[in-house]
């Protein structure tokens, strides 16, 4: 059931993600109303299946930040309609759930029942954080080109159906300031999980520089946003150049401790 | 019963006739009392910077003459009456032709940016204007026409996109800014380019705030209409440091938007986008501005390609656009037989009538020994005839008005009886 679940979600983030990226092959740019519904769909379904994961592993939690990043895709669109998000949110995402299914959805040992809440607390909000830096990453590139279309005077499909620089530009700022809050509390979760439930922070030297990195890196770009006022094309350049780090340090750490079992 | 256009548009004639022939509101109900004078059973003048045309109701023969006079005094000069004639400039189409011309013009078909939305006000405001002398039929007209350019800019996409270089500098600085609410504008110029895409920001929600021009008498009449401060060229150097977004239409012959003027102001932006919309032509900025940080520059040929692209999506909508007419202007077609119908017919059933009279009382002058219940019974008997003889084609006639071919058939009764002709006994 849950592996049919997530091919079901698979299929209409595949179906979302070709809505996104007809236009710029010649179709017809597809209504609003039709890609929200593909998208909102694909997410209902896949709320199912995340409600049944165990959350401990890389497939599970990849899973999570599938989810994650295709409700952040609706709500951009939503609030801020910033439809071309899709354009990347929806192929990664189903990229992330054909991975999870290759990976297996219940590889692990589960967590015990006492335990579930500090978990899946931890988990989801961990996996917020990192979806809405994902987000940033996102925007900023939005932003980068069409920042660079529209000083070039090329008018084409990325001027038509990209959104305006301002809107990507706050598009950047929201969720790098909604993510920190999310990231922080998820790691504070996870000190205080290890602390009550291991006896300890015997944590695995991997999780504790990884989580500590992207906290890290997640602060330092919402303080340039916030305290040093940086916005548009430094601001975009700083959220890329966060996420492409947080992104090579997982897969170096990956690399240097194989195995699916756990996210790290 | 027929309807006719007569008047000039932007493809008859070029603008420096055009806007001779331009009416203001105040003029038109004078001009169409002249022309209904020579007679017309009702008319409308629509008037734009594109166009001048009269609608006309039932026009006699003498009407396109009193037209092309009336425009022709206008092409001359006051009080120097058909010296130029202003035919040449311009067209007539009839019936179903003249109904379709006004669907096309109200739907945008006609006009010269394709698919443009202000003619459906025009068209409301002629139709307003005209309301006292417009008749039953034009006004029928004219409110259909209204409902036709609503429909196509429904059920079509020839409205979508920015088809004309203001709206297309609206489209840009949109792209830029997201929302133009709340965004401060500077007019660098009196140009009436500027003036009209300042107009088009407006609409959006822009500010302008400060007009500068190279004579600060000119720069204060434009301030003082859009609300905004005057300045002086010199001046306004300063102000790039401020102000979203920059319109410029001097007619300077070379550029006074220097990086040297205006690099420094823009260095301390922090940040924030300009955004500079060079309308002049010869242009006002020097490219070298469009290279400094967060600056986006586009001049008219920039404007005129986004506009253009526009333009490109509505052509394709032409067909779509071009049934809806085609479909509407049968719908008043058939209803405008309908009322054609209703008047032939007494008018025929009178004059067989009068012919019955007339025959019934010869044969009575002769057969004067009747007595008067057998006289009364042979008029009855030629009354029960006519009724008789009438009954078919009169059934067909309102038959064929319902279906919308009434007209046709109405033509063909009106000559076979002489109709209107006052030919008869």
């Amino acid at each position: 059931m849950l592996v049919y679940l997530h091919l079901a979600a698979l299929g209409l983030y595949g179906l979302s993600a070709a809505l996104a990226l007809a236009p710029f092959a010649g179709f017809p740019v597809a209504s609003r109303r039709w890609t929200l519904w593909v998208a909102g769909v694909g997410a209902g379904i896949h709320t199912v299946g995340v409600a049944q994961l165990s959350l401990v592993g890389t497939g599970p939690a990849l899973s999570v930040l599938a989810w994650c990043l295709v409700l952040l895709q609706i709500g951009s669109e939503l609030l801020l309609r910033a439809a071309a998000v899709a354009l990347f949110t929806a192929p990664l995402a189903g990229g992330l759930v054909g991975l999870a299914l290759l990976l297996g959805l219940a590889p692990g040992a589960q967590p015990s029942a006492g335990r579930n809440m500090w978990f899946i607390l931890h988990v989801t909000l961990s996996v917020l954080g990192l979806a809405l830096l994902a987000l940033a990453f996102i925007s900023a590139a939005l932003y980068l080109l069409q920042f660079r279309e529209l000083k070039a005077k090329r008018f084409g499909q990325v001027f038509q159906l990209f959104p305006p620089l301002e809107r990507l530009d706050r598009l950047n700022h929201v969720a790098l300031v909604a993510g920190f809050p999310a990231l922080t509390v998820g790691v504070l979760l996870a000190v205080g999980y290890a602390v009550r439930y291991a006896g300890g922070m015997h944590v695995d030297p991997a999780q504790l520089v990884w989580g500590s990195f992207t906290w890290g890196v997640l602060g330092w770009t919402v303080w340039v946003r916030v305290a040093r006022h940086w916005a548009g094309r430094r601001a975009a350049f700083a959220s890329i150049v966060g996420f492409a780090a947080v992104v090579l340090v997982y897969v170096a750490l990956k690399l240097a401790q194989p195995g699916t079992e756990r996210f790290l | 019963m027929s309807i006719a256009v007569l008047g000039v548009n932007h493809r008859t004639a070029p603008l420096e006739v055009r806007e001779r022939f331009a009416h203001a509101l105040h003029e038109v109900p004078g001009a169409l009392a002249r022309v209904l004078e020579a007679g017309a059973a009702g008319g409308v003048l629509l008037s734009t910077c594109n166009r001048t045309e009269f609608y006309l109701a039932e026009p006699q023969e003498a009407v396109p003459e009193a037209v092309w006079t009336l425009l022709g005094e206008r092409l001359s000069g006051r009080g120097d009456r058909g010296e130029r004639s202003a035919q040449p400039y311009g067209y007539a189409e009839r019936d179903r032709d003249a109904v379709r011309h006004l669907y096309r013009v109200s739907a945008g078909l006609d006009s010269m940016v394709l698919g443009e939305s202000q003619i459906q006000g025009q068209v409301r405001d002629a139709w307003e204007t005209s309301r006292p002398q417009a008749g039953p039929v034009l006004h029928r007209l004219f409110q259909s026409a209204l409902l036709v350019g609503a429909r196509v800019r429904t059920e079509t996409k020839l409205g979508t996109g920015t088809a004309s270089v203001p709206s297309a500098a609206v489209a840009v600085a949109s792209k830029i800014f997201g929302e133009l609410a709340g965004r401060s504008a500077l007019i660098l110029g009196a140009g009436d380019m500027a003036e009209l895409a300042a107009s088009c920001l407006v609409a959006e929600g822009a500010r302008v705030t400060l007009v500068a021009n190279r004579t600060y008498e000119r720069a204060r009449a434009i301030a003082e209409q859009l609300g905004a401060r005057a300045l002086t060229l010199d001046e306004a150097w300063s102000h790039f440091a401020d102000t979203d977004i920059a319109l410029c239409s001097t007619a300077a012959p070379h550029a006074v938007v220097t990086w040297e003027r205006v690099a420094p102001a823009i260095a301390g932006r922090g940040g924030r986008p300009l955004c500079i919309l060079d309308l002049a032509v010869p242009r006002d900025v020097e490219p070298a501005v469009g290279q400094l940080e967060n600056v986006f520059l586009y001049d008219v040929d920039d404007l005129q390609a986004v506009a253009g692209q526009a333009a490109a999506q509505r052509r394709g909508e032409i067909p779509a656009a071009e049934h809806i007419v085609n479909e509407e202007v049968e719908r008043f077609w058939a209803w405008y037989g309908g009322l054609a119908v209703v008047p032939a017919l007494k008018e025929f059933r009178e004059r067989l009538d009068a012919v019955r009279a007339v025959e019934v009382d010869r044969a009575l002058r002769r057969f004067k020994h009747l007595p008067p219940e057998d006289r009364e019974q042979l008029d009855q008997f030629s009354k029960a005839l006519l009724n008789k003889f009438l009954h078919e084609p009169t059934v067909a006639l309102k038959a064929a008005a319902d279906r919308g071919r009434g007209y046709a058939l109405l033509e063909a009764l009106k000559e076979l009886f002489g109709l209107e002709r006052g030919d008869g006994p």
